[in-house]
C-alpha cells in the first residue's frame, strides 16, 4: 500500500539554474500538493509529459528525496520519519539503472541481499526461483560489462526482487529498451499483481499503461490533473483513443494555464 | 552493514585495472626504478671520468721544463692522460672545442727563471666545462704539481713544509649517519609517501563516487534500507585503504630495492637505511599516515560527489594534486624544522616529523600535536563529506 498525501516538493536554484529557467524565482516548484493512494494487488499508473514531475514523485516514494512538505507512507511506515524501514519494503526500477561493471550478476544478488538483510535459506531460494524464471543461470558468473542489455535488463529485476518486496516502483522501466527486453518488464509488472504487491510506474507509452494499470494519474507540472481507475477514463474519454486523451488533457491544461 | 559495502567496493576497486596501476604497480615500481637509475649513472658516469684518457695540449717551447716533469710524472690514479706538445697556440682552441683535447697548459717561456727566482708563473688552462669533470680533473693535475713545487721552494731554503701548516685539524662529528641521512634524504620518504597516498586515493575516491552516479548504479544503491552515513563509511574505508596501500606498496618497493635487488651497493648507507626502516618507525609513519589518507579522502570525497563526470572529478582534482605536492616538497628544504608553528600546518608537519623520525631525533610532544593536528582536519574533512553525501542535490543528478 502507498499513501501520498498533499505531498509538495521544492527545489532551491543557484543563480545559474535561474538563469538557465528564465526566472527570478529562488524556488522552483517540480510537485505541487498531490495526493493518491496505490492499493495492493493493483497496478497504479503515473502519466505525464516529461518534466512533469514523475520521477521526483516516484523518488520522494523511495526516499532518495525528501518532501517539502506532506506525507508518504509505505505500508503504514512513513518515508520521511522512518525511511530505511519504509525501504525495506520497497523495490525499485528504472529503464535506466545501472549495474555494476566489473561484479558478476551472483554477486551483485548477494550484495543486494545482503544490504535488505535477506537470510541465507531464503536468498538461496528466492535466487533460484528468480535465476530460472529470467533464465540467468547461463550468464550468472560473467561480468556485467560483458553481458548484453536484456541480460543486464533481467539481472536488474532480479535484483529488485531478491528481497520479496511487497511495494515496487517502476521509474519509466521500458525506456530505452527493445521490445523483448521491455517485454520481461511487461512481464514482471503483471507477475507483481498477480502476487498481489502494490505496483506504481510511471511512464507516457501509452499501449503500456492500457496492457498493465488498473488506476492511473495524470500529472502535469507538478499537479495531478486525473485520478482514476482505467475504466472511468475510458468511459469518460472525449478523444478517440487514450493517447489522444492523454495529449487532450495536457494541452487543455495548458490553455487554462494561458 | 558497513562491512558489505567494503567489501563489495573493495571487489569493485581490485578489479580496475587503472586503481591497480596507480595503487600497486607504480608504487611497488617506482623505489626500484629511481635507485636503479640512481645507482647505474652515478657509478658508471663516477667511473667513466675517472678510467677516461684525457689528451692534453702542453704548449711550451721548452718541453724538458719542470712543470712538464712534474705533469708526466703525475701517478696514474689522477686519471690517466696522454700529452701533446705544441710550441703554439694554433689550432688548440679548436681542437677542445672538437673534443680532440680535453685540457690544454699554456706555459711560459720564462717559467724556469721565474721558478728558480721564487716569483710567480701565469699558466693558463684552456677547457671545456661543460665536459663534466673536465675542470676537476685540471685543478687536481694543478694542486699537485703546485705542492711539489712548494715542496721544492722549502727544501731548497731548508724550511719543514708544516711551517706552512700551522694548524693540523681533525673533526669528530657527533651526528649520527642516521641523522646525517635523515637530514638529507629523510624528505623523499614522506615526500613519496604523501604522494602515493594521494594518487592511492585519487582512482577510488572518483570511481566510488562520480562513478557510480555517472553509471546510474547510486540511485538504487540509495534506494536499500541502509542509511547513507554506513554506505559513506564503507566506500571511504575503501578510499582511504587504497591510499594507505598505494604507500605500503612503495615501501614494500623500497625494501625490494635494498634487500632482493640490491640496487645500494654502499654498506654504510644500507646500514643506515635498515636501521631506519625499524618496526617502530613504519609504526609511527603509519600513526602520521592514516589520518592524513583520512584527511585526503575526506578532501576527494566532496569533490567527487559534487561532480558530475569522471572527467570533471579529474580536472578539479588535479590542481588539488599540486596543492599537497607543495607543502610535500618542505621536507627537501634546508632549516625548516618542526616546531610549535610547524606542527599545526597540514602536510607540512607530516612531512617534517617523518624527517625527524628518520633522524630518530624526533620531539614526542610536537609529534603528538602534528599527528591530532591531522586527525582534526581528518574529522572535519570526513564532515564535511557526510554533510554533501546527504545532499539531495549532489547525489542525483
Amino acid at each position: 500500500m502507498i499513501e501520498v498525501i498533499d505531498v509538495r516538493k521544492e527545489f532551491t536554484l543557484s543563480a545559474k539554474q535561474q538563469k538557465e529557467n528564465n526566472t527570478k524565482s529562488k524556488i522552483a516548484v517540480a510537485v505541487d500538493g498531490i495526493s493518491f493512494t496505490c492499493t495492493p494487488g493493483r497496478v497504479f499508473s503515473l502519466l505525464g509529459p516529461n518534466g512533469a514531475g514523475k520521477t521526483t514523485t516516484l523518488r520522494m516514494l523511495a526516499g532518495i528525496l525528501i518532501p517539502s512538505s506532506g506525507e508518504i507512507r509505505i505500508n503504514g511506515v512513513d518515508v520521511v520519519k522512518h525511511p530505511n524501514e519504509a525501504r525495506k519494503h520497497l523495490g525499485f526500477l528504472t529503464g535506466s539503472t545501472g549495474l555494476y561493471e566489473r561484479l558478476t550478476p551472483n554477486e551483485i544478488i548477494r550484495y543486494f541481499a545482503d544490504l535488505y538483510g535477506v537470510e541465507k535459506d531464503q536468498f538461496e531460494q528466492r535466487k533460484e526461483n528468480l535465476f530460472n524464471l529470467l533464465d540467468i543461470q547461463d550468464f550468472q558468473n560473467k561480468r556485467i560489462g560483458r553481458l548484453s542489455t536484456g541480460m543486464k535488463q533481467k539481472v536488474s529485476i532480479c535484483r529488485t526482487m531478491i528481497h520479496d518486496p511487497e511495494v515496487v516502483i517502476f521509474d519509466e522501466p521500458t525506456s530505452g529498451l527493445d521490445v523483448i527486453t521491455a517485454e520481461n518488464i511487461i512481464k514482471l509488472i503483471d507477475d507483481c499483481k498477480k502476487q498481489g504487491k502494490t505496483v506504481i510506474f510511471s511512464s507516457h507509452i501509452m499501449s503500456e499503461v492500457d496492457l498493465l494499470c488498473d488506476d492511473l494519474a495524470i500529472i502535469h507540472k507538478g499537479n495531478i490533473v486525473f485520478q482514476g481507475t482505467k475504466k472511468d477514463f475510458r468511459s469518460n474519454m472525449q478523444a478517440e483513443n487514450l493517447t489522444s486523451e492523454f495529449i487532450r488533457i495536457i494541452n487543455s491544461e495548458k490553455k487554462l494555464e494561458q | 552493514m558497513i562491512l558489505t559495502i567494503f567489501k563489495k567496493e573493495l571487489k569493485d576497486t581490485l578489479r580496475d585495472r587503472r586503481t591497480i596501476i596507480a595503487m600497486i604497480v607504480i608504487p611497488v615500481l617506482i623505489f626500484p626504478i629511481i635507485l636503479g637509475i640512481m645507482t647505474k649513472v652515478s657509478s658508471s658516469f663516477a667511473e667513466q671520468q675517472m678510467e677516461e684518457v684525457f689528451d692534453i695540449a702542453v704548449v711550451t717551447k721548452d718541453p724538458g721544463n719542470s712543470f712538464v716533469a712534474h705533469l708526466t710524472s703525475l701517478p696514474e690514479a689522477l686519471g690517466p692522460k696522454k700529452i701533446h706538445f705544441y710550441e703554439d697556440s694554433t689550432g688548440i682552441r679548436e681542437e677542445i672545442l672538437k673534443d680532440s683535447l680535453q685540457l690544454a697548459f699554456f706555459i711560459p717561456q720564462s717559467f724556469e727563471e721565474e721558478q728558480d727566482n721564487n716569483r710567480q708563473s701565469t699558466i693558463e688552462v684552456i677547457l671545456k666545462e661543460t665536459n663534466t669533470g673536465s675542470r676537476e680533473r685540471a685543478e687536481t693535475y694543478i694542486r699537485s704539481i703546485e705542492k711539489n713545487l712548494t715542496e721544492n721552494r722549502l727544501n731548497k731554503i731548508n724550511l719543514d713544509p708544516k711551517v706552512l701548516e700551522p694548524l693540523s685539524v681533525t673533526y669528530q662529528n657527533l651526528s649520527s649517519d642516521k641523522e646525517m641521512i635523515g637530514k638529507i634524504a629523510g624528505g623523499i620518504l614522506p615526500y613519496l609517501f604523501i604522494i602515493f597516498g594521494f594518487i592511492g586515493c585519487l582512482y577510488p575516491a572518483i570511481d566510488l563516487f562520480t562513478g557510480e552516479k555517472e553509471r546510474k548504479t547510486l540511485e538504487t544503491l540509495l534506494t536499500t534500507p541502509l542509511p547513507r552515513w554506513k554506505i559513506l563509511t564503507g566506500k571511504m574505508l575503501v578510499v582511504v585503504l587504497s591510499g594507505v596501500v598505494a604507500a605500503t606498496f612503495a615501501l614494500i618497493g623500497l625494501f625490494l630495492s635494498l634487500e632482493v635487488f640490491e640496487l645500494v651497493d654502499n654498506p654504510k648507507i644500507l646500514e643506515v637505511v635498515r636501521s631506519i626502516l625499524s618496526i617502530q618507525f613504519i609504526g609511527m609513519l603509519y600513526l602520521l599516515l592514516i589520518p592524513l589518507t583520512i584527511f585526503f579522502a575526506g578532501m576527494m570525497i566532496p569533490v567527487t560527489i559534487y561532480a558530475k563526470s569522471f572527467k570533471e572529478a579529474q580536472s578539479i582534482l588535479t590542481p588539488v594534486n599540486f596543492i599537497v605536492i607543495l607543502p610535500a616538497m618542505v621536507g627537501f628544504l634546508p632549516g625548516i624544522e618542526l616546531n610549535f608553528v610547524t606542527a599545526f600546518i597540514p602536510i607540512v608537519n607530516i612531512v617534517l616529523a617523518s624527517k625527524d623520525l628518520v633522524a630518530g631525533n624526533i620531539d614526542p610532544l610536537l609529534m603528538f600535536f602534528s599527528f591530532m593536528t591531522m586527525l582534526v582536519l581528518a574529522f572535519l574533512s570526513v564532515l564535511i563529506s557526510y554533510k554533501r553525501f546527504g545532499r539531495e542535490t549532489n547525489i542525483i543528478s
